[in-house]
């Protein structure tokens, strides 16, 4: 997962924006959003059957 | 309202068509990951993007994922057509791939590894990052983007 998400937030972040420090804290953004919400499904499928 | 509409079709119609420059950028990017962006010589954007491309789509391969066509086995052949659009997106990947017929067997001893669905996800993700990237090519070449 969390190479998914660097992997993935590595492009979205090269994309967007105008600015290197845009791209970058726009990838770091991105990254932790993947972390974070996959964590979250995580647990909730886990109490799921 | 009405002024905004006519301002709007005046600016469509101002919008240029993209040289076919940018057209060949696309197409060279959507073939080879990275390609586009070293045509242009956005030297970095070929390496992170390009390169997220491959590596995405080699983790996806050592992890047992399977790729995508229409002639897969006891399935519905429809239900192989969205898989297989994401997995044409890693361009000349795919087409190795199937001409060595490598990562499209229906194998229940690849299926029943631990990775196997993580494969199967860091193979799509891997064309549909590249279609991004192509996009992205074709923006920058056709101007549109700095």
């Amino acid at each position: 997962m969390t190479l998914f998400a660097g992997l993935a937030s590595v492009v979205f972040g090269a994309m967007a924006k105008d600015t290197t420090r845009d791209r970058v804290l726009y990838g770091l953004k991105v990254f932790a959003e993947f972390m974070l919400i996959g964590l979250v499904l995580g647990w909730i499928l886990y109490f799921i059957p | 309202m009405h002024l905004v509409k006519t301002e709007r079709l005046q600016q469509a119609d101002e919008v240029e068509p993209a040289p076919s420059s940018a057209w060949l950028t696309g197409a060279a990017a959507w073939f080879v990951p990275g390609l586009g962006h070293l045509l242009l010589k956005r030297w970095w954007r070929a390496l992170l993007m390009g390169g997220a491309v491959w590596a995405c789509f080699f983790v996806g391969m050592a992890m047992g994922g399977h790729l995508f066509d229409l002639y897969a086995e006891g399935s519905s052949t429809l239900l192989q057509v969205p898989p297989m659009i994401a997995n044409l997106g890693t361009g000349i990947l795919y087409m190795v791939s199937w001409v060595f017929d490598y990562g499209f067997k229906d194998d229940p001893a690849q299926a029943a590894r631990a990775t196997y669905e993580y494969g199967n996800t860091f193979l799509l993700i891997a064309g549909l990052l590249n279609y991004l990237n192509m996009l992205d090519a074709f923006d920058i070449a056709a101007g549109r983007k700095p």
